[in-house]
């Protein structure tokens, strides 16, 4: 199938799409999860990039973080000490975990200025009309740091085109998402996480046209899902291969996630409106569905009943990553309401670093076994 | 009619488990080597399991591998999740238990197990040793004694010691720090069944406690831990005899119900 083999390559090598683009003379901004406003990053006419962490060992990471830490942050920060990320030219590093709240006072004694941080603030209380103000004020702060880094103004005729390619790109995820839902023959766990991540590492406008083009073709061919089990994925991330081979040896195929990763951003898109930076704050204030922006009525829960529900799923995944505050709070009120929905629910707790999956293995097996039986 | 005998083989991590069933209800043999996957532990289950039934291989209709190291053993009909298994085994053995406690020697894990008898949800441990038939074994060679004897010294508790760390390391030199203050090895014993009781009922709260519990898995034979645990869930555990075959024996049943499946 056309791009695949491009796309995974890019998330499997994200070093090289990052050195080409470096090559090619464009600017790089690093950018850590979750939710950067990445459009000013492209209006700027540099190249937002993915930082989520690798499957590396930390070692230098822990004069900075104590081992407890998610390995997000611990590995980020790793490649920031060794000067793997010395092209960048600033690192967007949000501050919306406990975790978070350091990674950018860690990244400036263990990296130094040599990649400036730009510290996003996002309102706690997103949802009130203050909430996005603030959101939109701190917008509006990064905005002019973005501009200084480029050595251009950020126009806002050229940030309403980004927010246009971003949120076709967002369309395009949950398109692509939906028709590999029922085609896991061709697009396995792995494929699927691959397409998505590339994302990260590219020119969105680049990735929409590649995501359009799977999707028209998977349209094209039958379903491919009989006798496969459909599950529904939640967490921040799900890209370890070695848990993504079992969930495609077992059968499964993911019928829709709720992964920070993944699909939870591309669910809600930038409203137009004449100021786009408050078009992208209230964005934020409108993502439900991810356990790092607060969520007063616990609608994550609510969120992962419906999506399991409306996919025809017969369980979910709750993918924990190792060391996740943020995601251990919020296990408990999300196995709540699916228990109570009568969806049967496993937690596999997953790191970047793991090499043996023979506890997951067990787990998924069993789960799966649990399910046909249902 | 000739006997049909089917075979359950339970590798896990530091035990192989095999069972002969014959005709579904009988127990025909079985074997357990205190040597898990990737040793002679497997082939030597399952020849003393045979030997113990006076057949041979090709005596088996239909084979069940299951256990940590159950993609490992070859030549089997199926291959299916301890949890499962463990289901299955209990149900055979207890039909009315809803809730399985399996200990065994590096994980430990809580089953429900729905009315008819199938997996109906479950928890693992992490990947700590706390809590698990390794932890036990740690502490036993610290105090120099066999596993064996910990039920027994238990018993003999007058006080028991408070083990306030979890983590089998911390755990070891805290215990080491009790001996050296001539703390009562008796005491230490009960407040080592304790910690561990106290891990497990965690687990099993996290599930949700549903009576009947059992318990099975090498654990299982220690009595200090199985009191521990029903002081601290406040109810009556029932011990399977199978111990560490309930995985094995859910196997068995399993390699049992697909064959009958076939010929239905
Ligand atoms: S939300 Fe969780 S995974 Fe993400 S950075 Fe914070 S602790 Fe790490």
């Amino acid at each position: 199938m056309k791009y695949i083999d491009e796309l995974k390559n890019i998330s499997e090598n994200p070093r090289a799409a990052f050195e080409g683009a470096i090559a090619s003379g464009k600017k790089v901004v690093g950018v850590m999860p979750y939710f950067c406003p990445e459009e000013l990053v492209y209006a700027a006419g540099m190249l937002p990039f993915g930082l989520w962490g690798a499957a590396i060992q930390a070692n230098d990471s822990k004069r900075y973080f104590p081992a407890f830490i998610c390995s997000i942050l611990h590995t980020t920060l790793e490649m920031g000490i060794k000067g793997q990320l010395d092209d960048l030219s600033a690192i967007m590093i949000p501050i919306c975990c406990d975790s978070l709240k350091g990674m950018g006072a860690n990244w400036e004694y263990g990296v130094g200025n040599k990649v400036p941080v730009i510290n996003v603030a996002y309102a706690q209380n997103r949802k009130i009309e203050a909430g996005v103000g603030f959101t939109a004020s701190q917008f509006r702060k990064i905005r002019k740091q973005l501009e200084e880094i480029a050595g251009n103004e950020i126009t806002d005729d050229a940030l309403a085109k980004a927010v246009t390619v971003y949120n076709e790109n967002r369309d395009a995820i949950l398109c692509f998402s939906k028709a590999a839902a029922t085609h896991p023959k061709e697009i396995s766990a792995q494929t699927r996480s691959a397409v998505l991540k590339a994302g990260y590492f590219m020119d969105r406008a680049k990735h929409t046209e590649m995501l359009r083009e799977i999707t028209e073709e998977l349209s094209a061919l039958p379903a491919s899902d009989e006798g496969y089990l459909k599950i529904v994925t939640t967490g921040i991330l799900a890209d370890m291969l070695g848990f993504l081979e079992l969930i495609d040896k077992n059968n499964m195929v993911i019928a829709d996630d709720q992964i920070a990763q993944e699909s939870v951003g591309a669910r809600t898109q930038t409203p137009v409106t004449e100021d786009p930076i408050l078009g992208m704050a209230q964005r934020l204030s409108d993502i439900e569905g991810c356990s790092v922006l607060y969520d007063l009525g616990k609608f994550r829960g609510k969120q992962l009943v419906s999506l399991a529900q409306e996919a025809g799923a017969a369980g979910i995944l709750f993918v924990l990553t190792k060391f996740c505050d943020p995601e251990e709070y919020d296990y408990v009120p999300v196995k709540r309401m699916t228990d109570a929905a009568g969806i049967p629910m496993l937690q596999v707790e997953i790191d970047q670093q793991m090499k043996n999956f023979a506890q997951a293995e067990s787990a998924l097996q069993a789960f799966a076994e649990m399910l046909r039986e249902r | 009619m000739a006997d049909i005998y089917t075979m359950g083989i339970d590798i896990g991590s530091s035990a192989s488990k095999c069972l002969i069933l014959k005709n579904g209800t009988e127990i025909a043999g079985s074997a357990v080597i205190a040597a898990g996957t990737g040793t002679s532990g497997p082939r030597r289950a399952q020849e003393e399991a045979l030997a113990a039934a006076g057949i041979s291989m090709k005596d088996i209709r239909r084979s069940t591998a299951t256990g940590y190291g159950r993609n490992t053993v070859e030549g089997v009909d199926a291959v299916v999740s301890e949890l499962s298994c463990h289901a299955i085994g209990i149900h055979a053995v207890f039909p009315d238990v809803r809730t399985l406690i399996d200990i065994g020697g590096q994980d430990a894990k809580v089953i429900r197990v729905s009315e008819n008898g199938r997996l109906d949800s479950f928890v693992m441990n992490d990947k700590c040793a706390a809590g698990t038939g390794r932890f036990l074994d740690v502490m036993a060679r610290v105090l120099e004694l066999d596993v064996s004897e910990l039920e027994e010294k238990s018993a003999k508790a007058k006080n028991v010691v408070n083990i306030s760390s979890t983590c089998t390391v911390f755990a070891e030199s805290e215990v080491i720090s009790q001996l050296s203050n001539n703390v009562d090895i008796c005491d230490l014993v009960a407040g080592i069944h304790r910690s561990v009781a106290v891990r497990t009922a965690g687990l099993v709260r996290r599930l949700g406690v549903v009576e009947p519990v059992a318990m099975s898995g090498g654990v299982a034979l220690n009595g200090g831990v199985v009191s521990a645990l029903e002081e601290e869930l406040g109810l009556t555990i029932k011990v399977s005899p199978l111990a560490q075959l309930n995985g094995a024996y859910g196997a068995a049943v399993h390699a049992w119900g697909q064959l009958e499946k076939e010929t239905l």
